[in-house]
């Protein structure tokens, strides 16, 4: 094949054609580029929730929804996942919400008024209002009996709701439920519901009247989806917000409104009453597209007009939007928390004063970086975070005071040696087994574990890392103590709702750790911490909770009980034809009951 | 699906077509013969040569990076990435510019050629070694043993290659496969390689020995008591072996694929093993700036493939004359 | 010839039944993930996790479980059900096979337009510019992974990213029904990527064939004899592309696997992107039926494909 000969030419003319395209975008962007440190400040002078307006919207139009990630849970009493939120919280109404620019005080929703507690702080009260309906095919007045029949649900193991444990164990009779009556939440009337405690914890169960469990569900109507294994109620969900998921005369909404891994269309709820609700619900229609490369659609969302995009941009694109797209970007701050989780149970990791060393020679800088840099994350210095309760009482920004492994947020290596010599490693290296570090495969999630690998081996450490999809990671590792992972380099948190309990309880506490979907990564269990959390869980009044589990949360410090690195931000990006409202309460997403067209 | 008596050739080296009996026999010419031949082949040298010299990079990637001053493959350096944390493009220092944690790309380009050939080369000799030796009872014994492994053929060949690699990869991914045998990374790859290919090697041994077996000198053999694993590797191996190779050769290439394709889609070689699919996944989220990071591999991975594909080709034409046109 | 079809097909449902096997033993007996911890998702409860167990069966033995499983799909065509979604996996694949359809079809009418095109006039003008530009093309898009290439092209191309922005992007498609137009633009770069290795492969293999053809001896007595060169040509057109039919069927397995690269890289809703998103959220039952029928497919294809092929060749039938 003498044709052959032709070939090396050929290449080189298409190498050097390529080449030549590439080098002309990298000097329009290089010349862009801001340097280190440079005008980069808290929030930049951006868009950020706190300032937007809730009320000067446009009525009508259709938003386009850009998702790469694929729903986990729409069923409000499973959901539990930032980016299933959005919709949960604009097709259904739990008994309280948060205005997007609120993140300390809830709203009622459901409610009529806000809970009453009573004096021995074992009785909750909540009076429902009138009128409010669910969407068709239901179509009947939400009465006290379906918000009981959802935390029933809830217990119900093909339903299993992952947080009811955690906040209403107090409610009587709630731990040993299987999904049938609970005897402690009654329906004196059809527009009144009470919660009989065993502990006076009042307090935080009416703050966790905030999560979708809360929202009502037609027993009539469920049960029959609930009796199969897992429960498919999600696939004929009802709404009772401003929006439901478009459905079919039977209620179908899989197949008609929602196609998983492709789109989800919502359409406005008939039997919603504008009166009867806060939220402004601008918008007629709100068309999810699910799936793709997040870069592409944040692309998109920017070049676009009625079109937003619900992910954490890459760092390209936030950085092309703070250059090019100024009016479009949003940062929210307070979105959360990642940190590393060290085994304290098994490994070299019972031993603090490795864990000091791990804090110490971690350049916390540098995995802020793969995340964003500055304009999307905060050092983090300390596990409460900005916005939460407790925050300044533990040292704001700084953190607490004299902790030394957490002075320097670039690392420090003699540092971290001096601690594995206190540590009983003379050399100041690790010696002994291989280690198993489970990060999670996409960035910046393998970025971080790539870093957090590299600093381990610098402190003699021999590693095993292994980076599966995140959802295997946490399900079938991180979350799972009988695997005895040593490290899991990013898991990542955020609060349940204002108070610094849902920020140190279930993710510290050693009484919190169940076989599996385990959320104390670092399998904490200290005995002085288990108490102080133990007692702080009844104190009553927010800045008595806030400086109770301040305290708890310098202790968790000195106990290095986890490598905290970084203090989320969220970036949201929009296109120019939006007048995007993201929330505060959260990991800050767009809010799509406040979001209008221009 | 086999069609007794008309071989189809194996899709991807659909290009390489069976043997005929009559074309053995220039299988069979003298070595100087097809040294002669493969010489003047311009392009096919030079492709040989340039897989020689990429062989010769990955055993001495550590001593090319340090003669060329690169930082190691796994250093990362914050200070190399923007205030964004976006990566910075090609450079002096950094030819090939950086990734997000700052390591040099062009490091891990050269570091990513070990994988590439490793399973590209042990994945085909595996896969040859299973072929040869179904191929050969198959065509040397026929009947049922023909049968039998005619069938198994066609019902791994039935299932799409790629798919059935993503299945098995995705079963094996999380934790070892098999009671752990088969070990996530480098391992997995090579099996799956192994798994979905040898039937083509198969295909084409079993038709080469059954056409083989029916000649005069293998008769005589018989004749002269020679016994049946006598006469399957000391007459009929030796015949076959320069067919083999080339085929071999031209499968080579594809394999790089592959496992570029599984590392790019995820479950292939994962970090901290370098591979250049994976990397151009890690470039992925940030191709919209960072070309650099994605193109690089990318050019590395053509330029192996197409080196490994011309020196096939010109290994097949030197072989098999009638074919160089 | 009746009898021939027959026992083509009689083969092909065994087939099926062993590649029924092949995928229950992948994907219920290698793994060593129980898939109840799989189903209950990111923050499972140990009630439910047992639930969840036994409404998925695994409490039973390996052959009652395959007997089920065999059994749900032979009787009511069903591969159960998404891990995720709960929808069943034909309704899933039902949904995303028009996209499919979409791109593997176009694709493979590119691919066999230009391989054959490209072939015939590479081969006809023998060592020409066209004939060498052509080879050394086609050789470089063989070796070009096809991800990459997608990659290229959108970061060159692509009305989003693109340098150049000509052509929509990814994640641009739409139904053939709701906009013509849209869908024939959106579809031109995932149509290029996809066919552009199988192309490459056919027309190398054409030409070489034409080039072998066009000296059999009885080209040679045709055009001895006067036939008119255009009459003499397609005579050896078409006895070179003969043998070639065989390998579609094959080739088209090489396309499905392709479509899952490139539906990824360009964000078209199809099976091929199903796969992989099960794949990533390793929804086994998913990606089962996937794999389960895109083996169907190719079954169902080679048998006509070799059926077409007895009618051309009658040597075939006997053998």
């Amino acid at each position: 094949m003498l044709s052959r000969k032709a070939i090396a030419g050929l290449i080189g003319a298409v190498l050097i054609a390529a080449v030549v395209a590439a080098c002309g975008s990298s000097e329009e962007k290089g010349s862009s580029t801001t340097p280190k440190g440079e005008g980069l400040t808290e929030s930049g002078g951006f868009k950020t929730p706190a300032t937007e307006s809730l009320t000067s919207g446009k009525k009508g139009g259709k938003l386009v929804v850009l998702q790469e990630t694929e729903f986990e849970h729409l069923d409000p009493g499973i959901s539990y996942y930032n980016l299933d939120y959005p919709v949960v919280f604009a097709t259904q109404r739990p008994l309280y919400s948060y205005k997007p620019n609120e993140e300390a005080e809830s709203t009622p929703d459901l409610a009529a008024g806000p809970p009453e507690i009573s004096s021995d702080n074992k009785t909750v009260t909540v009076k429902l209002k009138e009128g409010i309906k669910f969407s068709p095919p239901v179509n009947r007045e939400v009465t006290s009996e379906d918000v009981k029949y959802a935390f029933e649900r809830g217990k119900n193991p093909n339903v299993a709701n992952p947080y009811e444990e955690a906040y209403f164990a107090a409610v009587e009779g709630m731990p040993a439920a299987k999904g049938g009556p609970i005897k402690g939440i009654e329906t004196p009337n059809k527009h009144t519901i009470v919660f009989h405690l065993t502990e006076p914890k009042g307090q935080i169960v009416a703050d966790a009247l905030v999560l979708p469990l809360s929202a009502p569900v037609p027993k009539e109507y469920a049960a029959k989806y609930d009796k199969n294994s897992p429960s498919n109620y999600a696939s004929y969900e009802v709404a009772t917000g401003p929006y439901m998921i478009k459905n079919n005369s039977e209620g179908k909404v899989l197949g008609v409104g929602y196609f998983p891994g492709k789109s989800l269309t919502l359409v406005r709820n008939p039997n919603w009453v504008a009166s009867s609700d806060y939220r402004p619900a601008y918008l007629n229609e709100i068309n999810y597209k699910i799936g793709g490369t997040v870069t592409v659609g944040e692309k998109e969302a920017l070049q676009g007009t009625n079109i937003i995009d619900q992910e954490r941009p890459p760092q390209t694109i936030v950085q092309e939007a703070a250059e090019h797209y100024k009016e479009q970007l949003q940062i929210s701050p307070g979105a959360g928390d990642h940190y590393i989780a060290v085994n304290n149970k098994v490994g070299p990791f019972k031993n603090a004063d490795l864990r000091r060393a791990l804090w110490a020679a971690l350049d916390r800088e540098e995995m802020d970086k793969v995340r964003g840099g500055k304009l999307v994350t905060t050092v983090q210095t300390h596990f409460l975070y900005p916005g939460i309760g407790g925050f300044e009482q533990a040292g704001g920004l700084k953190g607490p005071a004299g902790i030394p492994y957490n002075e320097n947020p670039q690392g420090n290596m003699a540092l971290a040696e001096k601690y594995m010599k206190e540590g009983g490693y003379p050399t100041g290296k690790y010696s002994g087994e291989t280690i198993t570090v489970v990060g999670a495969r996409g960035a910046p999630a393998s970025e971080d574990a790539e870093i957090v690998n590299s600093t381990l081996q610098k402190l003699g450490f021999q590693t095993k890392l292994s980076l599966p999809e995140s959802s295997i990671a946490y399900s079938k590792y991180c979350n799972v103590p009988k695997e005895e992972i040593t490290v899991c380099p990013s898991v990542g948190w955020i609060a349940d709702f204002d108070d610094p309990q849902t920020v140190l309880n279930v993710t510290f506490n050693g009484k919190f750790i169940p076989p599996v979907g385990n959320v104390n990564w670092s399998q904490a269990n200290n005995p002085k911490t288990n108490e102080m959390m133990d007692k702080a869980e009844s104190i009553q009044g927010k800045s008595a909770r806030a400086s109770a589990w301040a305290k708890i949360d310098e202790e968790l410090v000195k106990e290095a009980n986890a490598i905290p690195f970084d203090w989320d931000k969220q970036a949201n990006v929009e296109g120019t034809q939006v007048l995007g409202v993201g929330q505060l309460w959260n990991s800050g997403e767009w809010d799509l009951s406040f979001t209008s067209l221009k | 699906m086999t069609i007794s008596g008309i071989e189809p050739a194996p899709a991807g080296l659909a290009d390489v077509e069976p043997l005929g009996p009559g074309e053995v026999v220039h299988a069979l010419a003298p070595r100087q013969l097809f040294w002669r031949r493969f010489r003047k082949d311009k392009v096919a040298m030079v492709s040989g040569i340039i897989i020689l010299v990429e062989i010769a990079i990955a055993f001495l990637a550590p001593v090319i990076v340090k003669v060329l001053g690169l930082p190691g493959p796994q250093v990362q350096n914050p200070n190399l990435t923007n205030a964004f944390g976006s990566p910075l493009g090609p450079s002096f220092s950094h030819p090939f510019g950086v990734d997000q944690l700052g390591r040099d790309v062009l490091t891990r380009t050269i570091y990513g050629a070990r994988v590439s050939l490793t399973v590209g080369i042990v994945g085909t000799l595996v896969a040859t070694l299973i072929g040869v030796t179904v191929g050969m009872l198959a065509g040397y014994y026929k009947g049922s043993v023909d049968t039998f492994f005619s069938r198994v053929i066609d019902v791994v060949l039935s299932i799409p290659p790629l798919l059935l690699a993503l299945g098995i990869a995705a079963s094996c991914s999380v934790k070892a496969c098999a009671g752990g045998t088969i070990q996530p990374g480098v391992q997995t790859v090579i099996f799956l390689i192994a798994l979905i290919t040898w039937p083509y090697q198969a295909r084409i041994v079993r038709g080469l020995v059954l056409s083989l077996r029916e000649r005069e000198f293998i008769e005589a053999s018989h004749a002269f008591g020679a016994s049946n694993s006598r006469i399957m590797f000391r007459e009929i191996l030796p015949n076959i072996a320069a067919p083999v190779i080339v085929y071999a050769t031209l499968q080579i290439p594809l394999n790089i694929l592959i496992e570029a394709a599984l590392s790019f889609l995820g479950i292939g070689i994962r970090p901290p093993t370098i591979s250049w699919g994976q990397m151009i996944a890690s470039a992925t989220p940030i191709f919209n700036t960072a070309w650099w990071y994605m193109v690089f591999p990318g050019v590395a991975l053509l330029i192996t493939v197409l080196a490994f594909n011309l020196l096939g080709d010109g290994l097949r034409d030197a072989l098999n004359p009638r074919y160089a046109r | 010839m009746t009898a021939y079809v027959i026992r083509r097909v009689l083969w092909g449902i065994l087939m099926l039944v062993v590649v029924c096997l092949t995928t229950f033993i992948i994907f219920r007996v290698l793994p060593t993930v129980n898939p109840a911890v799989l189903r209950a998702g990111r923050n499972p409860t140990p009630q439910s996790l047992k639930a969840i167990e036994h409404s998925l069966r695994l409490d039973r033995s390996l052959p009652t479980q395959f007997y089920d499983y065999l059994r749900e799909i032979l009787l009511h065509f069903n591969f159960g059900y998404s891990y995720g979604s709960n929808e069943s996996v034909t309704q899933l694949i039902k949904e995303r096979l028009p996209a499919t359809i979409s791109l593997t079809v176009g694709a493979a009418v590119l691919w066999i337009v230009f391989g054959i095109g490209i072939g015939v006039v590479s081969a006809l003008r023998r060592h020409s510019y066209t004939d060498r530009g052509a080879m050394g093309g086609a050789l470089l898009l063989v070796s070009a992974p096809e991800f990459w290439l997608g990659l290229v092209l959108l970061f060159l191309f692509s009305s989003s990213i693109g340098k150049f922005k000509i052509l929509p992007g990814a994640g641009t498609y739409v139904g053939l029904t709701s906009d013509p137009w849209k869908w024939f633009t959106s579809l031109l770069m995932p149509w290029f990527v996809l066919a552009a290795g199988s192309a490459a492969v056919f027309a190398r293999l054409i030409r070489g064939n034409l080039l072998e053809v066009m000296d059999e001896d009885y080209i040679r007595t045709a055009r001895a004899k006067g036939l008119p060169e255009k009459r003499v040509v397609r005579q050896g057109v078409r006895a070179s592309i003969n043998p070639v039919v065989t390998l579609m069927g094959l080739e088209f397995g090489v396309l499905l696997g392709g479509a899952v690269l490139v539906e990824t890289v360009f964000n078209i809703p199809g099976v091929g992107r199903l796969a992989y998103e099960s794949i990533s959220s390793s929804d086994y039952e998913v990606i089962e039926g996937t794999v389960l029928l895109a083996a169907m497919f190719i079954i169902v294809a080679n048998i006509v494909v070799d059926i077409v092929y007895a009618f051309i060749d009658p040597r075939v039938r006997y053998a």
